[in-house]
C-alpha cells in the first residue's frame, strides 16, 4: 500500500457526463433553490449554454466517477472511522454545464504526518471534450491518529 | 470592506444527510449510520463537510453570478450535526488582477446559532 503513496501517483483518468437531473438532485440536497440549477430556459436567459453545475458539484463527479470513499480508503490504507475532510479548493477556468462530458486526471499532491494526523492532498484536473482545462479541484483528507502501523 | 447579505439555512436533518450522500456519491457511513458515528466516537452522525461547503457555494451564487466565480477554497473547522441551523456570512476584502481580468476577493464563513464556525474560506469572482 505504501508504494502507492510515493510521489507522482496518478490514478486512472475517468470520464463523466453531466446530466440535468443529477444537478437538480445535488442542488435539492443542499437546499439551494437557485433557478439556474432547475430550469434550462432560466439558465440560458442568464447566459449559460445549459444548466450550469453548482460550485461544489465536482465532488459528485469525483465520487460517482470513480474516486469514491471506499476507493480512497483502500488506495491509501486509511481507517474509515478516522477520516475527515480537512479542506477543499476549486479553481474555475471554464463553464461546465449539463450535457458536457469531462475527463478527470487525478494526482497525489502530498502525503505526510504531523502531530499524529495524516494529511493526504489530491488534485484533479478537469478537461472538457475539446481538451480545454475547465476546472481544478484539490482535496485534503485527514486521518486522525496517524497511520495504522503505530 | 463591504459585508454581503447573510443567508440563513433551515436546520440540518438526518434525511438531508441521506439525500446528500446519494446526490454526492459520498457514502461514508459516518454521515448516515448512527451506530457507525457512535463507533467513531462522534456521538452520532455528522454532516458531510462538502454539504456545508455546498451551502457556502449557494451563497456565492446568490451574491455573484455563478459564471463569474473563479476560486473557492475552504477549510473545515468543526463538525456539524443534525439539528444545527447554519448561517452563511461573507465579505468583500479587496480587488486584484489575474489572467487579464479584474477580480474581487472575499471571505466566506459558515456558523451555527451559537456562533461556532464550521468552515472558513476565500473566494475570487470576476468583476
Amino acid at each position: 500500500m505504501e508504494s502507492l503513496l510515493k510521489e507522482d501517483v496518478r490514478l486512472k483518468p475517468f470520464r463523466f457526463t453531466i446530466e440535468r437531473g443529477k444537478i437538480r438532485e445535488f442542488a435539492m440536497a443542499i437546499g439551494d433553490s437557485n433557478p439556474i440549477y432547475y430550469d434550462a430556459g432560466t439558465a440560458r436567459k442568464e447566459g449559460y449554454r445549459d444548466i450550469p453545475i453548482p460550485p461544489t458539484f465536482p465532488t459528485a463527479i469525483e465520487m460517482w466517477g470513480g474516486l469514491d470513499f471506499e476507493t480512497l480508503i483502500k488506495l491509501f490504507g486509511l481507517d474509515p472511522l478516522k477520516v475527515l475532510h480537512g479542506g477543499q479548493e476549486y479553481r474555475y477556468f471554464g463553464e461546465i454545464c449539463a450535457g458536457d462530458t469531462v475527463t478527470c486526471d487525478t494526482k497525489l499532491i502530498s502525503s505526510f504526518e504531523k502531530r499524529n494526523l495524516r494529511f493526504i492532498t489530491i488534485g484533479i484536473h478537469y478537461k472538457n471534450s475539446d481538451g480545454k482545462d475547465v476546472l481544478y479541484s484539490e482535496s485534503t483528507i485527514i486521518e486522525r491518529g496517524g497511520s495504522k502501523n503505530e | 470592506m463591504s459585508e454581503l447579505k447573510m443567508i440563513q439555512k433551515p436546520g440540518i436533518t438526518h434525511t438531508q444527510l441521506v439525500k446528500y450522500a446519494g446526490a454526492s456519491g459520498d457514502f461514508n457511513p459516518i454521515h448516515t449510520v448512527v451506530p457507525v458515528g457512535e463507533k467513531a466516537g462522534l456521538d452520532g452522525v455528522i454532516a458531510h463537510g462538502m454539504l456545508i461547503m455546498g451551502m457556502a457555494g449557494e451563497a456565492l451564487a446568490e451574491w455573484f453570478p455563478r459564471k463569474d466565480l473563479r476560486k473557492f477554497k475552504v477549510r473545515f473547522s468543526k463538525m456539524t450535526r443534525p439539528g444545527e441551523k447554519l448561517t452563511i456570512e461573507g465579505r468583500a476584502t479587496g480587488e486584484k488582477w489575474e489572467d487579464d481580468e479584474k477580480r474581487l476577493t472575499g471571505e466566506v464563513s459558515v456558523k451555527n446559532e451559537a456562533g461556532e464556525q464550521k468552515l472558513s474560506g476565500r473566494f475570487e469572482v470576476k468583476i
